[in-house]
């Protein structure tokens, strides 16, 4: 049969422009071509169908492919850790002279007397050794080494809520309610998009899981579903 | 209520924040995934590839450039090596006939089509599409990428996209009329 769509170099330029009109990718001078098109070509319009068929069929393969594991992430993570990340900012940052900081704190050092670098290396130690024990103190709760945000596996002994966030949520502010709530995940996210969050040992309560989730559930800026979990 | 951008995710991890690398990952997982997956067809595979994708956002986080969207770079670095492993497993060649002559898990489009659901006989035909039209159809159905943004992905001219996409359905018509469903066109 022929096409008589493809032998028409106009009709064929508004046909091949169908599919981003369907999914809502054009140009408006463009959708406005093709809805005129559209309105006195039955052929066309029929091709049209013929891709939202093959649209709708397309989201649904794809949304049946589900999600990664949360293999992918701690693989992701635990490399981040084992590279060098991006340089922090002071070491990129040059003096006047096009010298690094970390020059610029040689030179500045190196004029220094002895006595005066020996007392400034144990106050700094002092520093490093407070800020280790005050981050590993909020970022490791189980034993030592690195963890991602999602530990190996749920325990019985504990308490858990299936939560998700909500889309606008800000990093920092999730961060904060974690700490707040005393919280950590320990799966997820799934493939719609649930985290499964410890919030307490089994010396907790089934109502009083309940009420922590309903807590949790009225900070609408950061969560938009909590329900207790086994 | 406060929505943090992926471009603004994106200037925290140039500097080093694991955390906005974290969020931006879990908004953009499932959709790399799913695309990756669709052209490589293995999980531990995929599942690799976008650990690699955001390895490589991690390092060159400061070099991005907002001319186009995190989205559509991420999909650009995913696309690279998702092909670069079909090249090393030799199921890239561009050719249908090879295509088409995979192992698929699924039902045929024959046998589908005995059970009487078009949709499904739709899918099963998506399945064996080349991976050079798949990638196509999903980046404009599934992804709801525009013209502009598949030429970047897919690192081809404009009217190349537009002419890609329309063989890609017409060799999906095409099959779907070898298994006895003839929608008119072709």
């Amino acid at each position: 049969m022929s096409d008589s769509i493809a032998s028409d170099p106009k009709r064929r330029e508004l046909e091949e422009l169908l599919p981003f009109y369907a999914n809502g990718r054009i140009a408006d001078a463009d959708k406005r071509r093709v809805e005129a098109a559209l309105a006195a070509d039955a052929e066309l319009a029929a091709r049209l169908d013929l891709i939202r068929d093959d649209m709708a069929e397309t989201v649904l393969l794809n949304e049946s492919l589900g999600a990664p594991s949360h293999r992918a992430l701690e693989k992701l993570m635990a490399e981040i850790e084992t590279a060098a990340g991006p340089a922090p900012l002071l070491a990129r940052a040059t003096d006047g002279m096009g010298r690094g900081f970390l020059g610029w704190l040689g030179s500045l050092l190196a004029g220094q007397p002895p006595r005066r670098l020996a007392y400034a290396g144990v106050a700094a130690a002092a520093l490093i050794a407070f800020q280790g024990v005050a981050i590993t103190s909020l970022a490791l709760r189980e034993g030592g080494g690195y963890q991602t945000a999602s530990a190996p596996g749920a325990r019985a002994s504990e308490r858990y809520v299936l939560l998700s966030f909500a889309p606008d949520a800000k990093a920092g502010d999730i961060a904060s309610f974690f700490k707040r709530f005393d919280a950590s995940v320990v799966d997820g996210p799934r493939a719609n998009g649930f985290f499964k969050v410890r919030v307490g040992d089994a010396s907790l309560s089934a109502a009083q899981v309940d009420a922590i989730a309903a807590r949790m559930k009225s900070e609408t800026a950061i969560v938009s579903f909590v329900a207790p979990s086994p | 209520m406060h929505t943090e951008s992926d471009e603004d995710l994106v200037k925290r991890i140039a500097s080093g924040d694991r955390l906005a690398m974290k969020v931006l990952f879990s908004r953009h997982q499932v959709r790399v995934y799913r695309f990756v997956l669709r052209l490589v067809r293995d999980e531990t595979l995929a599942e690799d590839v976008i650990s690699d994708v955001f390895m490589d956002l991690w390092r060159q986080a400061d070099r991005f450039e907002a001319r186009a969207s995190v989205s559509t770079w991420l999909l650009a670095i995913a696309r690279n090596k998702a092909w670069s492993l079909l090249r090393k497993r030799r199921d890239a060649e561009l050719d249908e006939d090879y295509a088409e002559s995979l192992e698929d898990e699924s039902d045929g489009p024959e046998i589908v089509l005995q059970k009487q659901d078009k949709g499904l006989a739709i899918r099963a035909c998506l399945q064996r599409l080349s991976a050079e039209h798949r990638e196509v159809i999903d980046l404009v159905y599934y992804h709801e990428t525009s013209v502009e943004e598949v030429a970047r992905i897919v690192g081809i001219p404009e009217n190349t996209v537009k002419t890609r996409l329309f063989h890609a359905r017409k060799k999906l018509g095409e099959m779907l009329k070898a298994a006895g469903i003839d929608r008119g066109w072709p």
